[in-house]
């Protein structure tokens, strides 16, 4: 037991305050409190509630060939615990592209600049181990937060996709912004 | 008991003395106990045994991608820190956007204080401004006061009632049919701001 308490945390790509490491499904609970986050998951878009059982399954062992999805959690190193999830959806290893997510599960930690720094890692990754060509993310218009990092990362607008989705009783725009390998390289 | 009241509650929706919690397989003896009481299962679920492998079921069934046809919550006492009962949406037709509300406060000593109605009301926002559904009914047998007064409280529309439904204690009953309509609520919801 007192073995089990130490944790051993494995970083998988090192930052400032935060480290990003592999996902753990012994971390399930705190897991589904953030992705069930009232707060938080209004504009992650998850309308359907996700049990412990679901998010073990999601996190768990992954299935054969190359993965669509690829998750960290991350990790404060100051503080000493896990705050939160991000990586890439969608990922099409023909076309080379991908959807950047970060989700600061512990609301806390909202507004002292960590999705930026987290984004800079993921993305990082992306281009440069992965060999993405473009890594692209979607805003919906009211989340003004999201919006104001994806601008300082340089992510460029492309296309609003007008009432997209339904939020809060309406149709909100679906704000589609991209990153490409080479003005990302030659920043 | 004690030991069940130390598990986490994970919110999707909050409210005011209650949240909408995720249900925790930690909880299966609580609602087995719940569903077969005979004080509650007369109106809920007829006449046959739940088991807990019946519950657990439920969690073995996870949702592969899709929508699913069913969306059920824990209601948590938010000071008492205790689950008293359960809310969802169960037969969703995402086409039509319809779905029936179900409600059951499972704790007795937590009856007649308003607890359902606070969580059928989040769940109509819930189904409205989140899901986007158009039309959430309830059916409710003659006798159990106590549910039809919450959809009344709630201002569902009465739709009528349906002769000799449904039968208990040795006797058909007639069910009363309500429902709720999206633009109902978002017209009243309009009004409030």
């Amino acid at each position: 037991m007192e073995e089990k308490n130490k944790k051993i945390i494995t970083p998988f790509l090192k930052g400032e305050r935060v480290d990003l490491c592999p996902t753990n499904v012994e971390n399930a609970e705190r897991y589904a409190l953030w992705i069930n986050n009232p707060e938080g998951r209004l504009y992650a878009r998850n309308p359907l509630p996700s049990s412990i059982e679901e998010i073990k399954k999601k996190y768990g062992p992954p299935g054969e060939g190359m993965p669509e999805e690829i998750s960290f959690e991350i990790y404060h190193k100051k503080d000493k615990k896990p705050i939160g999830l991000t990586g890439f959806l969608h990922i099409n290893w023909l076309n080379r592209n991908a959807n950047l997510f970060i989700n600061i599960g512990e609301v806390e930690y909202w507004g002292r600049g960590l999705a930026e720094e987290v984004a800079k890692l993921v993305i990082q990754y992306g281009f440069e181990e992965l060999n993405f060509h473009k890594i692209f993310t979607s805003i919906f218009t009211p989340n003004e937060r999201s919006l104001r990092v994806a601008k300082k990362i340089g992510f460029v607008y492309e296309c609003t996709l007008k009432e997209e989705i339904f939020v809060n009783g309406k149709f909100v725009d679906r704000e589609k912004f991209a990153l490409f390998k080479y003005d990302w390289l030659n920043k | 008991m004690a030991e069940t009241e130390q598990v986490k509650p994970i919110p999707f929706l909050r409210g005011e003395r209650v949240d909408l919690v995720v249900p925790r397989l930690e909880w299966v003896d609580i609602r087995v106990r719940w569903v077969n009481n005979p004080k509650i299962r007369t109106y809920l679920r007829g006449p046959f045994p739940a088991t807990k492998d019946n519950m657990k079921q439920r969690f073995e069934r996870v949702r592969e991608g899709g929508l699913g046809e069913w969306v059920g919550f824990v209601v948590y006492h938010k000071t008492d820190n205790k689950p008293i009962g359960e809310v969802g949406l169960s037969r969703i037709n995402w086409f039509t956007g319809w779905a029936n509300a179900y409600a059951n406060i499972g704790e007795t000593d937590y009856w007649n204080q308003n607890y359902a109605t606070e969580a059928v009301e989040l769940l109509l926002k819930y189904a409205f401004e989140e899901l986007n559904l158009n039309k959430i009914s309830g059916s409710v047998a003659l006798p159990n006061k106590g549910s039809w007064s919450v959809a009344e409280k709630l201002n569902f529309r009465f739709e009528g009632s349906s002769k000799e439904d449904s039968f208990r204690d040795g006797e058909y009953l007639d069910v009363k049919h309500y429902c709720y309509l999206q633009k109902d609520w978002l017209i009243r919801k309009n009004e409030k701001n």
